[in-house]
């Protein structure tokens, strides 16, 4: 059984990865926008700054990012 | 009963009759309730929902009631959906260790698409599935199994290290990113699970509700007989893709439960 079958560091590099790898990256996208935009907003609201609302949200996006980019290339 | 039919034929309304189109809403997801059991509404979703564990119960226990070694019939159906599950669901994601969860995944992967199947069904024309509580509830299980097998297997504070420590991170960047690893393994999951499957089934069956309706309601012996056939070959067209979709969504749904468990047992990092 190809992928998921074996433990993960034993991955055959031949194989493609399961598909069920591509939800998990959108499950990242979507995790580290809505919580690191939430704790943005809530420091927009306590600071009275509304900028650190996006500016949450881009550094939720940039560590869904890099999460995906440590999962890759780990194997 | 909100359906095309009734729908249409209530309204009465034609292009040319001076009313605007009937537009199908979220509207059409309510339904009145049939009756009432000590308070609780019974309306049509979940006599569907039960009518769909109902007919898989009745399948499954006529396939394997006297199971022989030379499937013949109703056996040979029965064993076809079972092996399809455990060979392009479960054995690739969990592998041959993975065979103790196959009546776990069948169940859902069957009663999922039962309940997605009803949508296309005549008559019957409603996907259980486009109302939220049904997606949401088979996620809370699904979450539920999968918490469970993760923490029996690694113990609770092995599972959660496993859930928030993501694999291949340098440790300076750690504080930034364990809480979206767990935020997205142990929230969004259940979360993505439920909207995908509920809002799939939703939007395809409105789809078809605008072009059935449009059908009928551009009907007259004019130039809009010409719309009326084109609005209705899109429905036909439409139908065999909610075919694929029924089906595309159940596997998906089986497929990512199982992928869950194997996440959860997994051991090596």
């Amino acid at each position: 059984m190809n992928g998921r079958g074996a433990s993960k560091g034993e991955r055959d590099p031949s194989q493609p990865r399961p598909p069920s790898e591509g939800w998990a990256y959108l499950s990242y996208m979507i995790g580290g926008m809505a919580l690191y935009g939430f704790v943005g907003w809530l420091a927009a609201r306590w600071t009275g700054w509304p900028v650190l609302f996006p500016i949450g949200m881009l550094a939720g996006l940039a560590s869904a990012i890099a999460l995906i980019i440590f999962r890759v290339t780990r194997s | 009963m909100s359906d095309v039919s009734v729908m249409s034929t209530a309204s009465g309304c034609h292009i040319f009759s001076g009313c605007g189109y009937p537009a199908p809403s979220i509207e059409n997801f309510y339904f009145r309730p049939i009756f009432t059991v000590g308070g609780i509404a019974i309306t049509k979703p979940v006599v569907l929902a039960v009518l769909a564990a109902a007919i898989i119960l009745v399948f499954f226990y006529v396939a394997f009631r006297k199971p022989k070694v030379v499937p013949r019939g109703t056996q040979n159906l029965g064993e076809l959906g079972v092996l399809f599950v455990r060979d392009q669901i479960l054995r690739q994601q969990l592998g041959r260790k993975g065979d103790k969860y196959l009546p776990f995944i069948v169940a859902i992967f069957f009663f999922v698409w039962i309940m997605n199947l009803f949508s296309l069904i005549p008559l019957i024309q409603f996907p259980a599935t486009s109302k939220i509580a049904f997606p949401a509830g088979l996620a809370f299980v699904v979450w539920v199994t999968y918490i469970t097998i993760g923490i029996r297997a690694k113990g609770p504070i092995g599972y959660f290290k496993r859930m928030a420590v993501p694999e291949g991170a340098p440790w300076w960047i750690l504080p930034l990113l364990a809480p979206v690893e767990l935020f997205s393994n142990i929230l969004v999951r259940p979360f993505t699970l439920a909207i995908r499957l509920f809002a799939n089934m939703l939007s395809g069956h409105l789809l078809l509700l605008v072009f059935g309706l449009a059908s009928w309601y551009l009907f007259s012996f004019s130039i809009g007989l010409l719309f009326s056939v084109t609005s209705f070959v899109l429905t036909i067209i439409l139908t065999g893709l909610e075919v694929l979709i029924t089906a595309l969504q159940a596997f998906i749904f089986a497929t990512l439960t199982s992928f869950y468990i194997a996440d959860a047992l997994e051991t090596s990092h």
